[in-house]
């Protein structure tokens, strides 16, 4: 049974204008899903429409439940007056009524999950960005939720929370959890069960081996440059000043 | 001290204040974290035009207030258009300002009680006045014990917040709704331009220090009481308007937080 399923999916901000078209997909339990795409291509766009948030949408989408976000630690406010603990605790806003103290138990837990306990009264906007990530990710587990839509989580963190994140990743495959992972690191999509490749519209879905150099080329267009081998790509960021 | 406040209107003047920091104390810190001060400064320039008429028509002056304030927000809805919308803001308060100014001149001939409706005063006020503070004073701590998560959350991460299954459209309102009765609710005391001295000096202040939420709300409450009771203590002692000396003692207060932080 899919814990995730779109099928001809389509939508954007404003009417008349798909964002992302022709998208259709689904995602087993235990799957890790690599959403690969250009900036802009789609990939955030997508997790919009999945969790019921893009302004026009067309198509079906079924979930098995609803499913946790867990946005790029640069969109998350650094100056707010909040710990880790704090922010771990955000998951468990939904299920604790107003009159009811939270509890800590999940959250700390979630905090050890991702290697962060000794920090869960540090400030927030005090931690390295893999770090936040990180506490980011164990808000999600506090959700509890089947399904984790993942904005780049791995794009510009250090190397710890970089091996630590990967790890919770197979963890979270072995509880039977479907994740979907935005990220530009084709190397590390091959590594996933399967990808899905966006550029406004769906390109391809399936195993790994399905990302050919013509499939690369079609997703990233100009902002891929494929090796000689014919199986190395590499993405090229753009820096807009 | 219990000589200057022998006076009725000086002891009304120190239950506005100590109201004030109640309200300061609830929504101060929200204020500051959801970058709604140039909102909070907004109602309450707009509804200077309301104030002035308020007296000529016979009619309450925070209901005349909400009524501008009311126009204010409807003009800047038709009017804002995307990345426009400070310009319209912008383009309305120097409206809402000049058209103040001018029926308080030309059409009421209000003459000095302009300063009263821009600048406040806080040693004339009514009975009305302390049970309309005391009433906003506890729908804002209702407001905020119930709502408390929600508006943390969707400050704290505006685009992951709905995946959270917080409420957000209505908690929202809320909030805008209850800076703008706290703003409405001030008027009087501080007037139309120095609402920002008691709802947005004083939790920026504390705001620079606060490790925590709780200790932003607590602090911003006690800081907002000190400076009042000290600038209306100030004001008696050398003979000045109680309003600008509450400016002058929270911005001195927060320039001299800020420098000391760095």
């Amino acid at each position: 049974m899919s814990l995730v399923r779109a099928e001809a999916l389509a939508g954007g901000y404003r009417p008349g204008v798909d964002a992302i078209s022709e998208v259709a997909f689904a995602a087993e339990p235990g799957e890790v899903v690599a959403v690969l795409g250009p900036n802009g291509g789609g990939k955030s766009t997508l997790f919009r429409a999945l969790l019921g948030e893009l302004p026009h949408r067309r198509g079906t989408v079924e979930l098995a439940g609803r499913p946790a976000y867990v946005p790029q630690t640069e969109r998350a406010r650094l100056d707010f007056p909040v710990s880790a603990l704090d922010v771990a605790l955000m998951g468990a806003y939904a299920r604790t009524p107003f009159y009811r103290r939270l509890d800590r138990g999940p959250g700390l837990e979630a905090l050890e999950r991702v290697g962060l306990r000794d920090l869960a009264g540090e400030r927030f906007g005090e931690l390295s960005g893999g770090q936040r990530q990180r506490v980011l990710i164990a808000r999600a587990l506090v959700q509890d939720a089947p399904v984790l839509l993942l904005d780049e989580p791995l794009s510009g963190v250090d190397a710890p929370s970089a091996a630590s994140i990967e790890n919770l990743f197979e963890a979270l495959r072995g509880e039977g959890r479907t994740l979907l992972v935005a990220t530009h690191d084709v190397r590390q999509a091959r590594a996933w069960q399967k990808v899905l490749c966006l550029n406004a519209r769906q390109v391809a879905f399936g195993a790994p081996a399905c990302l050919s150099p013509e499939v690369l080329q079609a997703t990233y267009g100009g902002e891929l440059v494929v090796l000689p081998d014919g199986r190395t790509a590499v993405a090229v960021e753009h820096h807009e000043h | 001290m219990t000589e200057v406040f022998s006076a009725p209107y000086m002891q009304r003047a120190l239950v506005e204040i100590l109201l004030l920091a109640v309200l300061a104390g609830a929504l101060g810190g929200w204020i500051v974290l959801r970058r709604l001060a140039f909102f909070t400064h907004s109602v309450g320039t707009a509804a200077f035009p309301g104030l002035v008429v308020a007296g000529p028509w016979g009619i309450a002056p925070q209901l005349a207030a909400l009524g501008a304030a009311l126009g204010f927000a409807g003009a800047r809805e038709r009017l804002a258009r995307g990345d426009d919308e400070d310009a319209a803001t912008g383009i309305l308060l120097v409206g809402a300002l000049a058209l103040g100014a001018l029926l308080a001149s030309d059409v009421y001939e209000s003459g000095a009680g302009v300063d009263r409706l821009l600048f406040g005063t806080l040693i004339g006020l009514s009975d009305r006045d302390l049970l309309l503070t005391a009433i906003a004073a506890v729908a804002a701590l209702a407001a905020g014990a119930a709502l408390r998560r929600a508006w943390l959350a969707r400050a704290f991460d505006p685009d992951g917040v709905r995946a959270l299954g917080v409420p957000v459209a209505w908690p929202e309102r809320i909030l805008l709704g209850a800076v703008a009765a706290a703003v409405i609710v001030a008027l009087a005391a501080v007037g139309a331009l120095l609402v920002s001295v008691v709802l947005v000096v004083p939790a920026a202040t504390v705001r620079l220090v606060a490790p925590d939420l709780r200790t932003l709300q607590l602090g911003t409450g006690v800081l907002a009481a000190v400076e009042g009771v000290g600038a209306l203590l100030l004001a008696y002692s050398v003979n000045v308007s109680p309003g600008p000396a509450m400016a002058v003692v929270s911005g001195a207060v927060f320039a001299l937080v800020a420098a000391v932080r760095r």
